[in-house]
């Protein structure tokens, strides 16, 4: 079976400035890969490329073994939560509805939706907490509730990839650490492979097998716990507490530190004996 | 009676529509469609100053705003698709275009001939009196087609309308779903054009899904309820028209839907200062 993910020598140039430059990268079925990054360093270009709505200027991505349209285009793939979703306004649809929206690309166009899709759908509505609700009218709801009911619906058409663009952004410390048990729960249960987008170390640690350091190219890709601190405080340029680094190394939960004091995670044996799969091709760090 | 079917099918053509125009909020694109029609009968009006022949068809001026506004919701849909120019900028350069050649050939029409060409008031406040049965019949079938394409496409429009790069992300064509929902604009304003004029049909694809959204929460609530304040406001027009024979059609249907509208926003408000 293919990786989740294959990227093999990517370029991307945006208004002739090089924004991705020589990319290599394989996420696993079933890891999660966190994707780190200062601001403008390229995360969500490569998010938009792994979607299909960018295309490469040099090499190629592998979405399971597809290019990204075609993998988009079967609507069953990948699932999005992007960065801002539009805000709902005065727009006249339930939870349950929104929810159901995710199946439309999968449906496809002048057919019903399958019944056991939407017995899925509800089945996650459930998941998420969102079964109380699920006839509220969407624009009614708390940014918490829409986050649980726009993941509801970028999972709802049962995809083997999901990509979150910054889901943490805006919300506090208490609300990550739900928002990432709430994530795990789901990965497991529904066996995703997951891409974690954000500047925010600390909460892509927490989660993420693996980690990939994004500014033009990919600076590092291991292990969150061998991140090297000098590497954060180049990239960030902040901060190296804040960032949850302590003695040099992530710190992978609250009030520990160092390279072996992280939580144990699922793949962390495996990922720590092994090798980075690919390292970075620009500049090694 | 041809004029009493042309304005009932395209209020609820216009209704289904404007509920998709409020939550795209492309309100400012009926505007750039509908006033570009004047540039196609500038178009006519300009030949017809040098060549007769095109002033006696009096279908022509009206072959030049259909084929001008289908043109430009053709290129307004290319750019806000593709977003290499920003879509206010592209609605505001046609309309503004449009309107600039429509008024400079009226003038060298008017220089040429010495006369305003036949109608020209009529593409910019309508004329419901001189409906054919023909024209009553292809706005039956625009309204039978508007109706159709949203049942069909209902929930990839939805998806559409809601958020449009995770509906792409998610499979959705949205680039066939964004050219349906803007040539189905552009042929109603093209039918619109007739009944109440360039300057009033955009706010026939407006107020009746913003009153709507008012108090209704969900889609088919909000669709019924949109056709429903089109249909008032359009027989509220007929009527009026047709007991004071000077009052013109057009005007009153869009003063209708606006009082419909104040009076549903202050109801809203009422209703939530009670709770």
């Amino acid at each position: 079976m293919p990786p989740a993910i294959e990227i093999n020598q990517l370029d991307f140039t945006y208004a002739s400035q090089p924004t991705l430059r020589q990319i290599d990268l394989t996420v696993e079925r079933g890891t999660t890969l966190g994707l780190v990054g200062p601001n403008g360093g390229g995360k969500t270009t490569l998010i938009r490329l792994l979607l299909g709505l960018l295309r490469p200027g040099a090499g190629s991505i592998r979405i399971g073994g597809l290019p990204p349209p075609e993998a988009v285009r079967r609507g069953n793939i990948i699932g999005y939560l992007p960065q801002n979703p539009p805000a709902p306004g005065l727009f006249p649809l339930s939870v349950r509805e929104v929810v159901r929206l995710g199946l439309a690309g999968k449906t496809g166009m002048f057919r019903a939706h399958a019944r056991e899709d939407l017995a899925f759908a509800e089945s996650l509505l459930e998941r998420v907490g969102m079964v109380e609700l699920a006839d509220t009218p969407v624009a009614s709801l708390s940014g918490g509730q829409l986050q649980r009911a726009y993941i509801a619906r970028a999972l709802v058409a049962r995809p083997m990839l999901l990509l979150l663009d910054e889901p943490t952004t805006g919300i506090d410390r208490a609300g990550q650490r739900q928002f990432i048990d709430f994530l795990q729960k789901l990965k497991e249960e529904l066996r995703l492979t997951v891409v974690f987008v954000s500047h925010d170390l600390r909460a892509v640690s927490a989660i993420s097998d693996r980690i990939a350091c994004l500014n033009l190219t990919l600076h590092y890709h291991d292990v969150p716990d061998h991140l090297p601190a000098d590497l954060v405080f180049r990239m960030f340029a902040c901060d190296l507490e804040a960032m949850g680094i302590r003695d040099g190394h992530v710190c992978t939960h609250e009030g520990g530190g160092g390279p072996d004091a992280g939580t144990p995670r699922r793949g962390d044996a495996r990922t720590r004996s092994e090798p980075a799969i690919l390292a970075a091709k620009g500049t090694p760090e | 009676m041809n004029a009493i079917m042309t304005a009932l099918a395209l209020a609820i053509a216009c209704a289904v529509l404007s509920v998709f125009v409020v939550s795209r909020r492309w309100a400012f694109i009926g505007e750039g469609i509908s006033h570009s029609g004047f540039g196609g009968a500038g178009t006519v009006w300009a030949i017809a100053s040098v060549w007769p022949p095109a002033d006696r068809a009096a279908w022509a001026p009206y072959l030049g705003v259909v084929l001008f506004s289908l043109a430009t919701a053709c290129a307004i849909a290319y750019f806000t698709r593709t977003g290499k120019i920003n879509s206010d900028a592209v609605i505001g350069i046609f309309l503004a275009a449009a309107l600039a050649w429509g008024i400079l050939a009226q003038q060298i029409y008017w220089r040429q001939l010495h006369r305003n060409p036949v109608g020209w008031d009529v593409f910019l406040f309508g004329h419901m009196a001189e409906m054919s049965g023909s024209f009553a019949a292809a706005a039956a079938a625009l309204c039978a087609g508007v109706i159709a394409a949203v049942a069909l496409l209902g929930k990839e429009i939805l998806a559409y309308c809601f958020d449009p790069m995770v509906a792409e992300a998610s499979g959705v064509r949205v680039g066939f779903v964004h050219y349906v929902l803007l040539m189905m604009i552009a042929l109603t304003i093209v039918i619109g054009v007739r009944v109440a004029g360039s300057v009033l049909v955009p706010a026939m694809l407006v107020l009746p899904g913003a009153t709507a959204l008012l108090v209704a929460k969900h889609v088919r609530a909000v669709v019924i309820g949109s056709i429903a304040v089109a249909l008032l406001a359009t027989m509220t027009g007929i009527a009026t028209s047709h007991y004071w024979s000077f009052v013109p059609t057009g005007p009153v249907i869009v003063l209708t839907m606006f009082f419909q509208f104040i009076i549903a926003y202050a109801w809203g408000k009422l209703s939530s200062a009670i709770q």
